[in-house]
């Protein structure tokens, strides 16, 4: 049974670039539409879009997706990969209708069900009852739906006896577990899975694609936006590389994740600002460049055997005399897992840094921070650079300003050849084994 | 199988359009449900947390109709109908200009206050000032019951004859309101600057209907000539019209309701119009 379920023809979206337009005023517009009228070319004509990434910006606008042609059929699982701004939230939230695409025409067969963010539409002075019925109505189950429900959702969000508070009473955790519950007994034909992967506990990670899953085997069409790559692997059987606006391969995900890797291994280990006015500061500080780089030789690299030392080197300007500063970096996986955050204060120090918190002069600075070799896991991760007066205040911050990968060169698993896929970190620890 | 074809529910087809169809009106009627669930909330909303409840739909009306009262009472002022009594004759006004108002006003932020849903998940977006009107609408209804002791404490005698007509009357004043809130939610959307223009409006539009006062008073000083230019407003007209069925006040201008009648029919559809021209963008201009 293989009956098409979502259909897009040459699917482009248009957004206006610019802060200011972001609020349009009304004197604006009618002074346009006034000018319009004299100048019949000025309507910007739907122009077919070229495949070059400078064309992607053209005269105040941007091609956020660009001739998209995809067909899934129902029961399908599919991924969509590809960095930050390729367009895969524009897709989804296209074929969710929140967003109306400028060219083309998009098909849905039945009801779309999106979690692109739980709990949406929770009103914090209605109960927990009267928020259950308004949430389900606007995510699209009809009211008898949700009354033969009712009982099964409570039970599954685990909050009977709030039943009747208000929902700003409740606590985060019990507003997130009522909002997934409405949300997973919503019975959709197509599902849209954006981030919710990445955001909240792993419990409620793991439920999520239980939930993806359990609707696939249903024939259902669940749809899947993550950068979680091993979940799109194990989950999809099919995914689509978005890059630029564009849909550049339709594959197995195994594929697709390979293609999306090499490309994101393009790059460095280096992250220099050399415009002052691009670069993050405030008045007293101003970055300069971060950099990744193993200890067997000087130049950054953005590949760093597991069994090396890595050394992450953050470069500043101190623009006034007399400014307290202190360095510090924050490291995520390619999940979005928090691995760890460091700054260069005594206390969290090998040694002490002689620079810490004292008054700078004007000038250039380079803090270095060392991993340790056989710490991190074989895997992509990201740096963020924060710097302030005092560890724990921020007044220049840059997140996810560089990513690395960490390779496996077999140096520390000379008796496992297995996967070591899962853990964080993977540390060489003291182990012995003494008979008692 | 054959059952099972039934069961599959047919693929439908977006993308950018500008042709006007009723189709927005037929999916607000698939979608009734969640308008009730939307007028549902607006209701318990307004009412949480406060000691009088459901009385200040009561209150609003008769405070309103009291201050003016006592307003003209002081200034020595007839503003009122030689026949009729004055205190059933600005209750009326006043439950009127509170339907348009009051819609007016929450419509108009509608969109933009629920953007973080709007701008999440899809439904029709027309629901979220309709439920503000629903809203409106409902406290019209509840403040109504006020006539019947206000009449009576007045002595004022109620022309059953005519006073069915009330019913399409209002219901004349309910569907201008819904045009001219499918203007204003979606303008407000895109330019901010109609939600801060607002409150002016409404009370220049409280004065420039008869709200306070009944028309005979500016018959004199606007002549035959050019009464159908005021009256053209429907609010003008609809509040006239209520009178006349109610109290058997003068009838408005027969030119007068007609161009009302026009202005009416013209602010619901070319309303919707924008409304849908407005709505395909408002994901991204919102």
């Amino acid at each position: 049974m293989s009956i098409e379920s979502i259909q897009l023809d040459k699917v482009s979206k248009r957004f206006r670039l610019g802060a200011n337009n972001e609020y349009g005023r009304l004197t604006e517009a009618i002074a346009s539409g006034v000018k319009s009228l004299f100048r019949k070319s000025a309507v910007i004509a739907a122009k077919r879009p070229n495949d070059s990434f400078s064309d992607r910006i053209e005269a105040g606008w941007f091609w956020a997706l660009r001739d998209i042609e995809l067909s899934i059929q129902s029961g399908e699982i599919v991924g969509i990969v590809g960095r930050n701004g390729a367009g895969k939230s524009t897709l989804l939230k296209i074929l969710a209708r929140i967003v109306t695409p400028t060219q083309g025409r998009v098909g849905v067969r039945g009801r779309v069900g999106s979690l692109l963010e739980v709990g949406t539409g929770f009103h914090p002075e209605l109960t927990g009852r009267e928020n259950v019925f308004l949430n389900g109505a606007i995510l699209g189950m009809p009211r008898s739906e949700i009354r033969k429900r009712f009982d099964e959702i409570v039970a599954f969000a685990e909050i009977d006896s709030f039943l009747e508070t208000p929902v700003k009473r409740y606590s985060s955790g019990m507003a997130v577990r009522l909002a997934f519950a409405v949300a997973a007994h919503l019975e959709p034909d197509v599902l849209i899975i954006d981030e919710v992967l990445s955001v909240g506990d792993q419990a409620f990670q793991r439920k999520c694609l239980g939930k993806a899953s359990q609707l696939g085997a249903q024939g259902r069409t669940v749809l899947v936006v993550s950068h979680n790559l091993a979940a799109v692997a194990n989950l999809c059987q099919r995914a689509v590389l978005l890059r630029d606006g564009l849909l550049v391969a339709d594959d197995v995900p195994e594929r697709i994740i390979d293609q999306y890797l090499s490309e994101m291994r393009a790059g460095d280990g280096q992250r220099v600002w050399e415009d002052d006015d691009s670069a993050p500061s405030c008045r007293e500080i101003r970055l300069r460049s971060l950099s990744v780089m193993g200890n067997r030789s000087d130049a950054p690299a953005n590949e760093v055997d597991i069994d090396q030392e890595i050394i992450i080197a953050v470069e500043y300007k101190v623009l006034v005399a007399d400014t307290r500063c202190s360095v510090q970096i924050q490291v995520k996986d390619e999940t979005g897992t928090y691995v760890f955050w460091s700054a260069n204060a005594p206390s969290m120090n090998l040694e002490p840094d002689p620079w810490f918190s004292k008054p700078h002069p004007v000038g250039t600075f380079r803090s270095e921070c060392r991993i340790p070799a056989n710490f991190l896991n074989d895997s992509r991760y990201f740096v963020s650079v924060l710097i302030g007066p005092e560890v724990g205040i921020v007044s220049v911050r840059q997140d996810s300003a560089l990513s690395f990968v960490v390779h496996d060169t077999g140096a520390m698993r000379q008796e496992y050849t297995g996967s070591w896929l899962g853990p964080v970190i993977r540390p060489r620890l003291a182990w012995t084994t003494t008979i008692v | 199988m054959a059952n099972q074809q039934d069961s599959i529910p047919p693929m439908q087809f977006y993308g950018p359009t500008d042709r006007f169809g009723f189709g927005q009106l037929a999916e607000i009627w698939r979608t009734r449900e969640l308008l009730y669930s939307f007028f549902l909330r607006d209701l318990l909303i307004r009412y949480r947390q406060v000691i009088v409840g459901v009385l200040w739909v009561l209150l609003q009306p008769l405070m309103g109709m009291l201050i003016f009262m006592g307003l003209f009472f002081v200034l020595g002022t007839n503003a009122g109908s030689s026949t009729v009594a004055f205190a059933p004759i600005i209750l009326t006004g006043m439950l009127c200009w509170q339907l348009v108002a009051s819609s007016f006003r929450d419509a108009t932020g509608s969109l933009v206050n629920y953007r973080h849903v709007v701008t999440k998940i899809y439904f029709p977006r027309m629901l979220l000032p309709l439920a503000s009107l629903m809203c409106a609408v409902f406290d019209f209804s509840i403040g109504s019951v006020l006539m019947l002791p206000v009449c009576v404490y007045t002595g004022t005698s109620i022309v059953w004859s005519t006073a069915w007509l009330a019913i399409p009357i209002a219901l004349w004043l309910v569907l201008f309101c819904a045009g001219c809130i499918a203007w204003l939610s979606a303008l407000n959307a895109h330019y901010r600057d109609v939600g801060y223009a607002l409150p002016f409006v409404l009370q220049l539009g409280m004065f420039v209907s008869p709200v306070v006062y009944d028309v005979e008073r500016l018959r004199n000083l606007l002549t035959d000539r050019w009464v159908w230019l005021y009256e053209a407003n429907p609010i003008a007209t609809c509040i006239g019209l209520l009178r006349w069925s109610l109290f058997g006040t003068q009838l408005p201008s027969l030119l007068g309701m007609a161009v009302a009648a026009m202005m009416t029919c013209f602010i619901c559809v070319s309303g919707l119009a924008w409304f849908q021209h407005a709505d395909q963008q408002l994901a991204d201009r919102i």
